[in-house]
C-alpha cells in the first residue's frame, strides 16, 4: 500500500511529502505470578503521510499530516491525500527544508518468539522467596521494520527490535504486604541484566517492610541511584532541543554556559548514534536524517541544539536529527566518594516528575535510605521537591555509569538543598 | 444531529462475521472489537501552527479474542484480507499457537478462567451531537485559534507564546460475538490553552481545558478562559514554595477530581483486585472517608469525554456508586476480571486502542456535590490553602498512598485569601485519611476531561473527573 500512496502523492498538488509506515509482528504474554493470564499477538501497518505545500512565493511552508489505513482503497487514499493538501495550504509556518540525504542502513533479522521466550525464561529465574516474590509481569516484544520515503529522495527501510517487561514485586511480614514497580524496556532481552535488577528489587522490597516515617529535613543532600537520574537530564536535553529553543522556551544559547555559578560537576551530554541493546538504535530519525554521536552540552557549556528538520532550520542548525540514545558523562568522583556524610536516598517513587519546562521536579517516596553516618534507615512517606535550574548548580556525580535503555547517566548524582516534606 | 455510524464498519461486518464463524471452529469463544475513529489536532500559537488526523483515540483496526481451554487469547490486525475468512482464521490459529508452543517450552501453566457469559444482545446507537468533526472548516476553526493566542499574548510582554489546542474526534466501534451485535458511533472534544511565559529569568506556565461529548463547538468557550489562563500564569510568577507541612486545604473541582481519580478511581480498578494488587478488596462495606464523600464512576454518570454507550468487551456502560457516604461499596470492573471475581462486569473495560489489551479503567469518576458554598468554605479555614490546576498525580492501590502535583496553591489565614500564592504543590498522604478528613463539600459538580489516563505508565485513554469543592486536610509539599 505504501508504493501506491507514494504513486498517488507524486500526482497529488502536494509540493513535498514524507511516508513512514511501520509493519510491527508484537508479542505479548501477560502472567499473574508466572500463571500466563493472556497472549496476545499485533500484527499491524501503519502508514503516516504527510503533505506540504508552498504558500505566498516559498515564504510559508504549509503541512498537515494522517494515518492512510493500509486497507484504504485508491478512492479513499486520494481523497484523504487531497484533504492534506487542503489542510496543509491552512498552516503558515515559516519556509523550512525536507532532509534530503539517502542513508544506506544495514538491514537485520529478529525473531519476537526468541525475545519472548528468554523474558519468559528470566522472570522464571528471578530468585524469589516465600517473603519476596513476583506480583505479576507483563512482556512485550516487537519487531518492527520501518519504511521512510520523502519526496527529496530518501527511501530508507530498516528493522529494529523492541521489548519491555512490566513487573509488580511483592514483599511480606506477618503484618503487612507491600508492592514494588518496575518497567524495563530494551532492544531485545537481556536475561542477565534483569535477573540484576529484579534481585535487587526484590531487596527493595524486604526493606519497604520495616520502614520508618521519612524525617521532615527541610532541605538535605538527596542521591538518585536509579533510573530517576535519567529523567533529570531529560530536562536538560529538552532545554537543548531546537523545538524548545524556537519557541522560546529555552533561554539557553550555543557556546554560552547553560548554567551560572557551577560549584558542582559540570555537566556533560552527548548524543549518541548506537548504545548497547537500546531499543532506538536507528540509522536514521523519524524525518529520515542520519543519526551521528554529537555533544550536546559539553562541561556546562551548550554545544548543539538539536531537533527535527523544522525547527532546526528555522535555528539554521546543520546535519541536526532527532536524538533517540543519550549519555550523561560522569563526574570527578567515585561513587563511594560521592555518598560520603549525610543523605537521603530514594529508589521508588510513586511517580518522580519532572517539569520539562519549569525544571520543577517532585515525587512521593515510597521507599528511601536515609544515610545518617553509618546508620542507614529504610524510609516512606513524604515527598520531595525543588527546581533544577538551581539544583543542577551543585550536582556531584560518580565516574561511575549506568544504563538505562536508551540513556547512560552517572550511577549516582547528588544534589544538594533538596525540599523533603517528612511525614515525621 | 446525529453522530453517523461508520460505512467502512458497516462494510466489514458480514467480513468479520464470517471470520468470527470460522474461529469458532476452533475455539470455544469468540469476539471481535472493530474500530473507526476520525477527527482532527489542530494547534495553534505565535510560532507555530499544525493540523493533524492523528491522535490519541485515532484508530482503524480490529482486535479478535478466542478462548479455550481456560485461557483467552487475542490477535490485533489491521491488514488482514476478509474476503477469504479460511485463509484469515488459519493465519490467526497458527500463530497463537505458535506462542502456545513457547509457553510449553517454558513449562508456563495458565491462569484458569471461565468462559464468558453470551447473553444475547444488540444495540445500535448514534448519539446526538452539535456538529461533526468531519465537516468542520479548519480554516475557520484555525483562524479562531490563532485569534485566541494573539488575544491572550497581547495581554503582557511577559507572555512568550499561547498555544491554543482543539481536538475532536469521531469515535465507531463495532462488538460481534456469536451473540451480540453492538454498535455505536458518538463525538467528543477537547480544548486547552497554554501559557508560558517569563519574569525575572523563571520560566513558567498556566493552563486551562474545556471538554465535552459534543462537537467543535465546545472551542468557543476556549475565549472565556484566557483572561483566567493569564491570571493563574501571573499567580505563578509570585509564587513561593510552600512550607511543608500538614494544611487545611480547598481543592477547586479540577483538584477534586485529581484526588477521585488518583486516590479512589485507581483503588478499585477490580482487575487490581485480581492480583490482590489493591487494599481497597479488604474496604468493601468499611469506611474510607467521611459521610461527605460520595463517589461515582461510569460512562452513564456525567456527560464527557468518556461517555460512550458500551466498553470495549461490549458491556453495557454503567453508573457504579463507589463510595456511599464514606462506606465503600464496590468497585469497577472489565469482564474478565469480574469472571474471576464471581460479580458482573461494570462496562469499564477499555483499550487504549484495538492494539492494546483490556484492562478495567476509569471513564468519569465523580464525587457528588454538598450544600456549602466555596465562600462559607473559604472564611471557614484558620490557616491553609485554596488549591488549583493540576499537573499529573500517581495512583497507589496497594498502600493507598497519593501523589497529586497541584499547579498552585492560594493562601487562606482566619477565613480570608491573602493573595500569597505557593506553586507548585505536592500533595501527599493516606487516602482514608485525606477522604475521612472531608468536612465540607459545595454545591458545584464540574467534570474536566481534557486529560488522559495511564495504567502505571502506560495504556493512556480518555477519562474524565472532577465534583465540587472539598474542605479537608493534607500534607503538602
Amino acid at each position: 500500500m505504501t508504493d501506491k500512496i507514494i504513486e498517488l502523492l507524486k500526482k497529488s498538488e502536494a509540493d513535498a511529502y514524507s511516508v513512514s509506515s511501520k509493519v510491527t509482528e508484537g508479542w505479548e504474554f501477560y502472567f499473574i505470578k508466572h500463571q500466563l493470564d493472556q497472549n496476545r499477538v499485533r500484527d499491524v501497518e501503519h502508514i503516516n503521510v504527510t503533505v506540504y505545500k508552498k504558500l505566498e512565493d516559498g515564504k510559508f511552508l504549509g503541512s498537515a499530516s494522517e494515518e492512510i489505513a493500509p486497507t484504504a482503497s485508491e478512492e479513499e487514499a486520494t481523497k484523504i491525500i487531497n484533504q492534506l493538501c487542503e489542510r496543509a495550504s491552512l498552516v503558515k509556518n515559516p519556509y523550512f527544508e525536507l532532509n534530503k540525504e539517502q542513508v544506506e542502513v544495514e538491514s537485520k533479522e529478529y525473531d519476537p518468539e526468541k525475545m519472548a521466550k528468554d523474558y519468559i525464561e528470566a522472570m522464571q529465574q528471578i530468585p524469589e522467596t516465600s517473603g519476596e516474590d513476583i506480583n505479576s509481569y507483563e512482556i512485550f516484544v516487537e519487531v518492527c521494520k520501518k519504511r521512510f520515503v520523502n519526496s527529496e529522495g530518501i527511501d530508507v527501510t530498516f528493522s529494529y527490535p523492541n521489548s519491555a517487561v512490566e513487573v509488580v514485586v511483592n514483599a511480606r511480614n506477618k503484618d503487612h504486604e507491600i508492592e514494588l514497580y518496575r518497567m524495563y524496556k530494551s532492544g531485545t532481552c537481556d536475561k542477565e541484566y534483569l535477573v540484576r535488577e529484579l534481585t535487587e528489587t526484590l531487596r527493595f522490597g524486604k526493606d519497604r517492610l520495616n520502614v520508618k516515617p521519612t524525617p521532615a529535613l527541610g532541605k538535605a543532600s538527596v542521591l538518585f541511584s536509579t533510573e530517576d537520574a535519567g529523567s533529570i537530564f531529560s530536562w536538560v536535553a529538552a532545554k537543548m532541543s531546537a523545538a524548545m529553543k524556537y519557541r522560546g522556551y529555552s533561554n539557553w544559547e550555543k557556546g554560552k554556559e547553560i548554567l551560572s555559578d557551577v560549584k558542582g560537576d559540570k555537566i556533560t551530554l552527548k548524543a549518541r548514534r548506537e548504545l548497547p541493546n537500546s531499543s532506538t538504535n536507528f540509522a536514521v530519525d523519524e524525518e529520515g536524517a542520519k543519526t551521528r554521536d554529537m555533544y550536546i552540552v559539553k562541561d556546562n557549556i551548550a554545544e548543539n541544539f538539536w531537533g527535527g528538520c523544522q525547527f532546526s532550520y528555522y535555528l539554521g542548525l546543520k546535519d541536526s536529527f532527532i536524538v533517540q540514545n543519550f549519555e550523561a558523562e560522569g563526574g570527578s568522583q567515585t561513587e563511594a566518594e560521592v555518598r560520603q556524610g549525610q543523605y537521603l536516598e530514594p529508589v521508588e517513587f510513586s511517580d518522580f516528575s519532572v517539569d520539562q519546562l519549569t525544571g520543577d521536579i517532585a515525587g512521593e517516596i515510597r521507599l528511601a535510605y536515609w544515610h545518617d553516618g553509618d546508620k542507614v534507615t529504610a524510609v516512606s512517606g513524604g515527598s520531595v521537591s525543588g527546581n533544577l535550574s538551581e539544583l543542577l548548580k551543585n550536582i556531584k556525580m560518580s565516574k561511575e555509569t549506568k544504563q538505562y535503555n536508551n540513556i547512560i547517566v552517572p550511577s549516582v548524582l547528588r544534589l544538594e538543598g533538596v525540599t523533603v516534606a517528612g511525614v515525621e | 444531529m446525529k453522530a453517523k455510524f461508520s460505512q467502512y464498519l458497516t462494510e466489514i461486518a458480514p467480513g468479520l462475521k464470517k471470520l468470527r464463524d470460522e474461529l469458532a471452529k476452533s475455539y470455544e469463544y469468540v469476539s471481535i472489537l472493530a474500530t473507526d475513529s476520525v477527527g482532527f489536532a489542530v494547534r495553534a500559537s505565535q510560532r507555530v501552527k499544525s493540523i493533524s488526523g492523528n491522535t490519541l483515540t485515532s484508530e482503524r483496526g480490529n482486535v479478535v479474542r478466542v478462548y479455550k481451554e481456560g485461557l483467552y487469547s487475542e490477535y490485533a490486525f489491521n491488514n488482514l484480507d476478509l474476503t477469504d475468512t479460511e485463509a484469515a482464521a488459519g493465519k490467526i490459529k497458527n500463530i497463537l499457537d505458535k506462542q502456545l508452543s513457547v509457553l510449553k517450552m517454558t513449562e508456563s501453566e495458565v491462569f484458569n478462567t471461565p468462559q464468558l457469559d453470551d447473553e444475547p444482545l444488540e444495540l445500535f446507537v448514534e448519539m446526538d451531537t452539535d456538529s461533526l468533526p468531519e465537516e468542520t472548516d479548519l480554516s475557520a476553526l484555525l483562524a479562531k485559534l490563532q485569534g485566541f493566542s494573539d488575544n491572550g499574548k497581547a495581554l503582557s510582554e511577559e507572555i512568550i507564546d499561547v498555544t491554543v489546542s482543539a481536538q475532536s474526534m469521531h469515535i465507531c466501534k463495532m462488538f460481534l460475538s456469536a451473540n451480540r451485535d453492538l454498535r455505536q458511533s458518538y463525538v467528543y472534544s477537547e480544548g486547552n490553552i497554554s501559557m508560558v511565559g517569563a519574569r525575572n529569568g523563571k520560566t513558567d506556565m498556566a493552563y486551562n481545558g474545556v471538554s465535552d461529548r459534543e462537537g467543535p463547538a465546545v472551542f468557543d468557550q476556549l475565549e472565556d478562559v484566557i483572561k483566567k489562563t493569564f491570571k493563574e500564569l501571573e499567580d505563578n510568577f509570585s509564587a513561593e514554595p510552600v512550607v511543608p507541612g500538614e494544611y487545611e486545604i480547598i481543592t477547586n473541582p479540577e483538584v477534586s477530581g485529581l484526588i477521585a481519580h488518583e486516590a479512589f478511581g485507581h483503588g478499585v480498578e477490580m482487575d487490581m483486585f485480581v492480583k490482590n494488587r489493591a487494599l481497597g478488596a479488604q474496604y468493601i462495606d468499611k469506611r474510607v472517608g467521611s459521610d461527605l464523600v460520595t463517589m461515582h464512576e461510569g460512562a452513564k454518570c456525567v456527560k464527557d469525554v468518556a461517555s460512550y454507550a458500551f466498553d470495549d468487551e461490549g458491556t453495557l456502560a454503567g453508573d457504579v456508586v463507589e463510595i456511599d457516604k464514606g462506606i465503600l461499596k464496590t468497585g469497577v470492573c472489565d469482564a474478565l476480571a469480574a469472571l474471576r471475581l464471581g460479580i458482573k462486569p461494570t462496562g469499564n473495560g477499555k483499550r487504549e486502542n484495538f492494539e492494546h489489551k483490556v484492562y478495567t479503567r476509569m471513564t468519569n469518576t465523580m464525587f457528588d456535590s454538598g450544600d456549602s458554598t466555596k465562600e462559607e468554605m473559604i472564611a471557614s479555614v484558620k490557616k491553609g490553602y485554596l488549591l488549583s490546576g493540576m499537573f499529573s498525580g500517581m495512583e497507589d492501590p496497594k498502600h493507598w498512598g497519593i501523589q497529586c502535583i497541584v499547579a498552585r496553591g492560594y493562601e487562606i489565614i482566619d477565613g480570608k485569601l491573602t493573595g500569597k500564592v505557593v506553586a507548585p504543590v505536592v500533595l501527599t498522604g493516606y487516602v482514608p485519611d485525606l477522604l475521612g478528613s472531608i468536612s465540607m463539600a459545595s454545591k458545584d459538580y464540574v467534570s474536566f476531561g481534557t486529560g488522559a489516563c495511564g495504567k502505571g505508565y502506560k495504556e493512556w485513554v480518555k477519562v474524565s473527573d472532577g465534583g465540587p469543592y472539598l474542605k479537608a486536610v493534607a500534607r503538602l509539599g
